[in-house]
């Protein structure tokens, strides 16, 4: 065993290298303030132009925080990074410290914490997506039960896993009772295309398989608890927040400013047209949304209330019984509310989300 | 058996372009059986036409530019770490002893499988993608730069004791030329090694252009067609970087024997 | 004498072959315990040791292991008998050579791993898909050296033979043999590497279980630990195959020469 370590490592000149290049990563973050801030969110390419998903499309329209920055000194770096592999990537830019602030899911973030590596909600994501449950077109599957045995391909590790396993446990069956493919979404797609899975497990790209008729929805989370939805917040590295405060305060103002801009009725059109840069259909967008229990206003609230607390509270509980994570983790500590209450205050917008149940005090 | 052998030769003269023209037949007619068919089976017409779109686009090119500029690097850094570590282990009986057993081991971790590790430590961008690559071409460079100049006649190495040459003068005038027709096969294996390291870097980082994220995200949307596209594109790439390395290396030898 | 020499040389290079790797365990440790890395960066190699032995002693390593193992001895089977009937089919027969040859050459040309997004469509995640991956790798560079070592056979061997009368027994016993057995073997080495390596990167891609999998799986759950412990098992797999195909060849060699 013992001589096979250096396996593990390159050649010692390549270990030289990477020890140096790691240095630099390091000591970087423990130098003064941020001359540059790298945000990491989930981009498409389409014909060979980024488009970016969701919120950061808004911020980066708007061009306010690029301004903003700019005063300071500071410059902002978009980090794209592909839909196939958001939380992996994403965690481990946050290990190597190669991004302060990243847009993305529940799951990956507990299992970051969880590992040791401490990042902060700073903007809440508002009430979530949607999570689906497709089978192939000629499928006879109406439900959980009649894929008993079967292959479902599932991105694990994923938000949308812990919709799916609530779904499990609600209809009373566990993992081991299917045949669970790892595969990222791409390939979970194409694998429902040629019948080598019998059911996949996916975003609202679920749409788009049936429109190309190669699937067909069976189940989602807009007819479970409205807390089953995935979730999806901006996300901050600790020490970065900790040391730049005046940065981070920026940051979230920006992210309310283009939630606020995006929840008003009267730009969902305009925010289809931006959001629909990312390859995704409009008409897509259009039934992810449609058929909700969640208004458009308060799909876009970006307020700490009691939804997303028992949401990391069941999704760490998950994690841990799972066997996902090794440590149970405190999920109270993950959340700063002081940036967020600083700039609702700024932008005076007390009171245009109502929260539910009790809000979160700034920390 | 005579017979089967004399029709046969009589054929010989396109008999090498009779086997893709069948599959190409065969291929088509496979694609007209149905739409469960044309999934695998995509028209000959479609895969034109996919070429062609991804030609207009621009895609083919920037994807194919960024995956030969990932390789070229890879290459040239991986290769020259080669020859220094290769010509040092040559040299040095103690860099040797010391180097060899570590060398020997870590070739054989497949490449690809350090990607995670990599992905962690160095994150998902482009320098990744280079230190694979370099890995990959670094490896059979070392070995035959390493036997290549041990494998020099020992007359040479006698003529250099007698004009009192040093190490560095030993490497440079007499081990580094005579043993340049293997160090060129070396770098010919590297080549291959880079671009199959390149593509499956791609495959597996996919962040940023490159024919392999074009490929997965054809795979994506079932797009058979662009698929092709890409493997014949990658197929015919490394096929020409291959020859002008091998005429590269047939120019530098022949210019070696003239001297 | 020089028996006795090689013996001292060869006791020498094996006590000096573990000097570098124990270096390179002691810096490690001490990296580690000198904490200038988070330990969520670099796992300790007592780490990675007791995450190996909890992996297996819940059997989740043996089993990757076993799916593995089995996918690369099928595919490689299947690989390598087909290169060798079609390396020695295309190496006697003009005619079969000029019919595949520039087929052959041109998918030759294409890396195996390229294919990957092509036979995941065609034949879906399922191990159809990473045995038809392991015997592709498997097959050209097989086919490759058994038609070089056929075509490599002097004629003069076979006129040799004609004037001495040999049977067609000991033709093949004697001549053929001899002459092709070192190149094919050394083909099939380089290709079991390769095949191991295209079989891992396959299961990182898409797979359900192997070592590949569990890499991947550890690279989703952050737990680089898993993930060290999964590259230590490849590498030693994959030195272990070479080793074992190597002493095979010195030990023909040994047998031909005699």
């Amino acid at each position: 065993m013992n001589f096979s370590i250096k396996s593990e490592t390159p050649v010692i000149a390549w270990l030289l290298v990477g020890l140096a290049f790691m240095f630099g990563l390091l000591t970087d973050a423990n130098a003064d303030p941020a001359k540059e801030v790298r945000i990491a969110t989930v981009a498409y390419n389409v014909n060979g132009k980024i488009g970016f998903n969701g919120t950061a499309a808004i911020v980066e329209e708007q061009g306010w925080l690029k301004e903003e920055l700019k005063k300071q000194g500071v410059t902002l770096t978009w980090v794209p990074v592909t839909a196939q592999s958001v939380g992996v990537t994403i965690n481990e830019g946050f290990a190597n410290k190669s991004i302060d602030f990243a847009g993305y899911g529940d799951l990956p973030s507990i299992i970051l914490n969880s590992g040791g590596v401490e990042t902060r909600i700073v903007v809440p994501g508002g009430r979530g997506n949607n999570v689906y449950l497709v089978v192939p077109p000629n499928s006879s599957a109406k439900s959980l039960a009649d894929l008993k045995g079967k292959r479902i391909a599932l991105h694990r590790g994923r938000p949308w896993e812990i919709a799916f396993a609530r779904y499990v446990a609600a209809s009373g069956f566990k993992f081991s009772d299917f045949k669970i493919s790892n595969l990222n979404p791409g390939a979970g797609a194409a694998a429902l295309a040629a019948g080598n899975v019998d059911a996949f497990v996916t975003l609202s790209d679920a749409y788009q398989l049936e429109d190309k008729k190669v699937g067909k929805i069976i189940w989602s989370t807009k007819s479970a608890a409205q807390d089953w939805k995935m979730r999806a917040e901006l996300w901050g590295a600790k020490d970065f927040i900790a040391q730049n405060p005046a940065i981070t305060q920026i940051i979230t103002t920006a992210y309310v400013r283009a939630v606020y801009w995006t929840s008003q009725e009267a730009h969902l059109d305009e925010y289809l047209k931006i959001a629909n840069q990312n390859g995704q259909p409009e008409n897509v967008f259009r039934r992810e949304y449609s058929d909700d229990s969640v208004s458009w206003k308060l799909r876009w609230s970006p307020l700490f209330d009691d939804l997303v607390l028992d949401h990391y509270a069941n999704v760490a509980q998950y994690s841990r019984q799972a066997n996902l994570i090794r440590k149970d983790i405190n999920t109270k500590q993950l959340f700063d509310a002081r940036f967020l209450n600083a700039a609702i205050k700024e932008l005076k917008l007390e009171g245009y989300w109502q929260p539910r149940k009790v809000a979160l005090k700034g920390a | 058996m005579n017979i089967i052998n004399q029709f046969l030769l009589n054929v010989k003269h396109f008999s090498g372009l009779l086997l893709p023209v069948t599959v190409a037949v065969v291929w088509e007619f496979m694609s007209r059986q149905g739409d469960a068919y044309t999934y695998i089976f995509v028209p000959l017409s479609q895969i034109g036409s996919g070429l062609v779109e991804l030609i207009q686009s621009g895609e083919l090119l920037i994807n194919l530019g960024a995956t030969l500029q990932t390789t070229v690097i890879g290459l040239l850094i991986g290769g020259f770490a080669g020859l220094f570590v290769g010509g040092l282990m040559a040299v040095s009986p103690l860099a040797n002893k010391l180097i060899g057993p570590l060398y020997h081991t870590m070739r054989q971790v497949p490449l690809l499988g350090l990607i995670p590790l990599i992905a962690l430590w160095f994150g998902n961008d482009l320098f990744s993608k280079i230190l694979i690559v370099s890995l990959a071409a670094f490896y059979p460079v070392v070995l035959n730069t390493f036997e290549g100049m041990r494998g020099i006649e020992h007359k040479y190495v006698e003529v250099a004791s007698v004009l009192k040459f040093n190490r560095l003068q030993l490497l440079i005038h007499v081990l580094l030329p005579a043993a340049t027709p293997s160090i060129m096969t070396g770098f010919m294996h590297a080549l291959a090694f880079a671009w199959v390291s390149t593509v499956g870097s791609e495959l597996l980082f996919s962040t940023g252009p490159g024919v392999g994220g074009l490929m997965l995200m054809a795979q994506e949307s079932s797009r058979m067609d662009i698929v092709i596209v890409a493997v014949v594109s990658i197929g015919l790439t490394g096929l020409l970087m291959n020859a002008s390395l091998s005429h590269l290396r047939q120019y530098l030898l022949r210019w070696r024997s003239v001297r | 004498m020089t028996k006795i020499r090689d013996l001292a040389n060869s006791l020498h290079a094996n006590v000096l072959f573990f000097v570098s790797p124990i270096l390179l365990l002691l810096a490690w440790a001490w990296v580690c315990s000198a904490g200038i890395f988070p330990e969520q960066i670099l796992v300790s190699p007592a780490g990675v040791y007791q995450t190996a032995h909890e992996l297996w002693g819940s059997g989740e390593l043996q089993s990757h292991l076993h799916d593995s193992l089995y996918r690369l001895v099928l595919g490689f089977a299947i690989g390598s008998l087909l290169g060798l009937v079609f390396g020695v089919l295309m190496g006697l027969f003009k005619p079969i050579d000029a019919f595949f040859a520039s087929t052959f050459n041109a998918l030759r040309q294409v890396p195996t791993i390229a294919f990957i997004p092509m036979l995941v469509m065609i034949f879906g995640v399922e191990e159809t898909f990473k045995i038809v991956v392991v015997a592709k790798a498997a097959f050209f560079p097989i086919t490759m050296a058994t038609y070089d070592a056929v075509k490599g056979i002097p004629r003069s061997y076979f006129e040799v033979s004609k004037v001495y009368q040999l049977s067609h027994i000991s033709l093949v016993r004697h001549v053929i043999l001899p002459a092709t057995v070192p190149p094919i073997l050394t083909g099939l080495r380089l290709a079991l590497g390769r095949s191991w390596m295209v079989l891992v990167a396959a299961e990182l891609i898409a797979a359900d279980s192997g070592i590949g999998q569990m890499m991947e799986m550890g690279r989703q759950m952050f737990r680089i630990d898993i993930v060290l412990v999964g590259v230590l098992v490849t590498g030693l797999i994959g030195f272990l195959l070479d080793r074992s195909l190597r002493a095979v060849e010195t030990h023909l060699g040994r047998w031909q020469q005699s």
